[in-house]
């Protein structure tokens, strides 16, 4: 296998990425209003100020969040591709069909990577960041949480036929799987029920393992839930799962998908 | 099961034995037999729905043949689709082009996927768009441009690796006379130019006059092949169309000599082989008895016309397609 196509699969994201203004914004828009309005918001109403409050506790969550949303709309475009067609160029190529997930990921995990960072320099700027961030974690958990979530996106576009069903995978996963971790709260003091599947949930080790760069001055409630080693443990394993399950799935499916669709398009022949 | 045949790819580019695709209850393509010699350009013909973009999708590997096997280029598409992938070009029904992406940077994607490097991709892509005209399009971006100039890129795109042998399903559907003109003239200069296999698929059928070589497709089965300008002269000098309300009786009694017509509803169309003498004649005796007669060369179409008009009237159960060798 040559490394060209993963290269331009990667280089068509980005590309993308950097096109599409108005994604670029919203992506930087959303994690921002739930520091700035819901952090503040929280903060006025528990009277916190200062290295406790609340909107410190919300920047690896939000982090997280420009990861989750850019890293698994990025993987979802697979699904616009085969809409659109462009997947029949990728389909035709000259490489086994799971390289076309394996590179989709990987572009995916960069636009994703690349949105935190913007959204980093932002919350710099915005004097969010604290003064101790571990370079070296926070650079593990970039790479980690945006490998994660591509793959959840993979594994989600690869049982996704058409993008009508956008809103249903807002609802359904990404929105699920952002509110049930650690993003919004500490694991620990949750009820029961919902300590439970937010430890089932991968995102959760994601968000842990964002809290362990130290990216804000950490108060004392704001520790990790688990150890960095649990988190790159269970992150490492979710993605390659998920892939390989996206893989094979997608290996069955390619063989019939460009047929389908035209069938579906055209009605015959 | 098949082996590989790499220096069969020297004769023969495409070889399939019973290639078979059934879905559900229906049979997409049933045991097609094809040959196609390297360096051939080859037509397979008919209707919508008659099997032939299955068979392309099979021969490229996307779609597995329910039973039959064929060799592409010299490998097997069962079992060396990689091979097989990399040494044709597809120019699909529908464009496969990025509409967001400039023409460059779809032509770009597409040499990457192949594994050239930017440098012999820029190479071919100014030489390919040359070629085509469409050396100011460069950095426009696709979705901007004319259908025609889209299907050119298209065509650009799938043969910026340099394919042994290039499938086009369709190349002018849904163009325009000038614009189907002008992708013909591409397809000419290309080959013209790398002299590769081409098998393409129309249902327009007078575009494939200058294939070396066709096979009529029909309910996924070949039902006759062979050079066009043969299987044209085989039909006969002329074809005359007969317009009238009341045709039964001169259809009967044209019948025994001009061999089985074409029906349409006020319209009968008759094979003709005599002399020009013989040729007048008869107008001359049809003239008073019904309300035209055209007199006209016959062409792929009506080979078509006749091949399914006859074959539905001649076909026995159980009879096996027509072997489209030369």
């Amino acid at each position: 296998m040559n490394y060209r196509p993963v290269i331009a699969v990667v280089q068509r994201e980005v590309l993308k990425l950097f096109r599409q203004r108005s994604r670029l914004l919203s992506a930087m828009i959303r994690p921002l209003i739930w520091l700035l309005v819901i952090g503040a918001g929280f903060d006025a109403m528990l009277g916190r100020t200062g290295a406790d409050s609340y909107k410190y506790f919300l920047v690896p969550g939000v982090i997280g969040m420009a990861m989750l949303f850019g890293a698994m709309l990025a993987a979802l475009s697979t699904v616009y591709d085969k809409e659109s067609g462009v997947m029949r160029m990728l389909v035709i190529a000259p490489f086994e069909h799971y390289w076309i997930v394996i590179a989709k990921v990987l572009g995916a995990a960069i636009a994703g990577i690349i949105q935190a960072v913007l959204l980093l320099v932002l919350l710099a700027i915005l004097g969010y960041l604290g003064i101790e961030i571990r370079w070296g974690v926070l650079l593990l958990a970039l790479v980690m949480t945006a490998l994660a979530c591509a793959s959840l996106g993979i594994l989600t576009a690869a049982w996704t036929p058409t993008l009508d069903n956008y809103a249903v995978i807002m609802n359904l996963v990404i929105f699920p799987v952002f509110f049930l971790s650690g993003s919004l709260y500490p694991v620990a003091q949750l009820p029961d029920v919902l300590r439970t599947i937010a430890t089932v949930n991968p995102y959760t080790y994601a968000v842990d393992l964002l809290k362990h760069a130290n990216l804000s001055m950490t108060g004392p409630g704001f520790t990790p839930d688990f150890s960095v080693t649990t988190d790159v443990a269970v992150l490492g394993a979710f993605v390659l799962v998920a892939t390989v399950v996206a893989c094979l799935r997608f290996s069955q499916e390619s063989r019939y998908s460009v047929l389908i669709h035209v069938l579906a398009r055209k009605g015959g022949d | 099961m098949m082996r590989d045949a790499p220096d069969f790819a020297k004769y023969l580019a495409v070889h399939s034995d019973g290639l078979t695709k059934r879905y559900g209850e229906t049979l997409a393509v049933d045991r097609l037999d094809l040959d196609i010699p390297t360096g051939e350009f080859f037509g397979l013909l008919g209707p919508n729905g008659s099997g032939k973009t299955t068979t392309l999708h099979m021969l490229s590997t996307l779609v597995r043949p329910t039973s039959g096997q064929a060799i592409v280029a010299g490998y097997d598409i069962g079992r060396r689709g990689v091979k097989v992938r990399g040494a044709i070009g597809v120019v699909f029904q529908d464009s496969a082009l990025d509409r967001t992406l400039s023409v460059w940077e779809n032509l770009r994607f597409a040499g990457m996927l192949a594994g050239l490097s930017r440098s012999v991709i820029r190479e071919r892509a100014s030489e390919l768009l040359d070629l085509f005209g469409l050396h100011d399009q460069f950095d426009q971006p696709v979705g901007s441009l004319s259908g025609g100039m889209r299907r050119a890129v298209d065509i650009a795109r799938g043969v910026i690796h340099r394919p042994q042998i290039l499938f086009l399903d369709e190349p002018t559907i849904g163009l325009d006379l000038p614009n189907r003109k002008k992708i013909w003239r591409f397809i000419e200069r290309l080959r013209a130019q790398t002299g590769m296999t081409v098998l393409l698929t129309t249902h327009y059928l007078e575009e494939a006059a200058d294939c070396n070589r066709v096979a009529f497709i029909r309910k996924g089965r070949i039902v006759k092949s062979g050079a066009p300008q043969v299987l044209i002269d085989g039909l006969g000098n002329h074809v005359i169309e007969i317009e009238g309300d009341k045709l039964d009786g001169i259809v009967n009694e044209l019948k025994g000599p001009l061999g089985d017509p074409i029906l349409e509803e006020d319209r009968a169309s008759f094979r003709f082989s005599g002399s020009p003498a013989e040729l007048a004649a008869l107008q001359a005796s049809l003239s008073p008895r019904v309300t035209g007669v055209k007199v006209r060369r016959p062409n792929l179409n009506d080979v078509f016309l006749w091949v399914t008009g006859t074959d539905a009237i001649s076909r026995r159960p159980g009879e096996r397609g027509v072997r489209a060798a030369r």
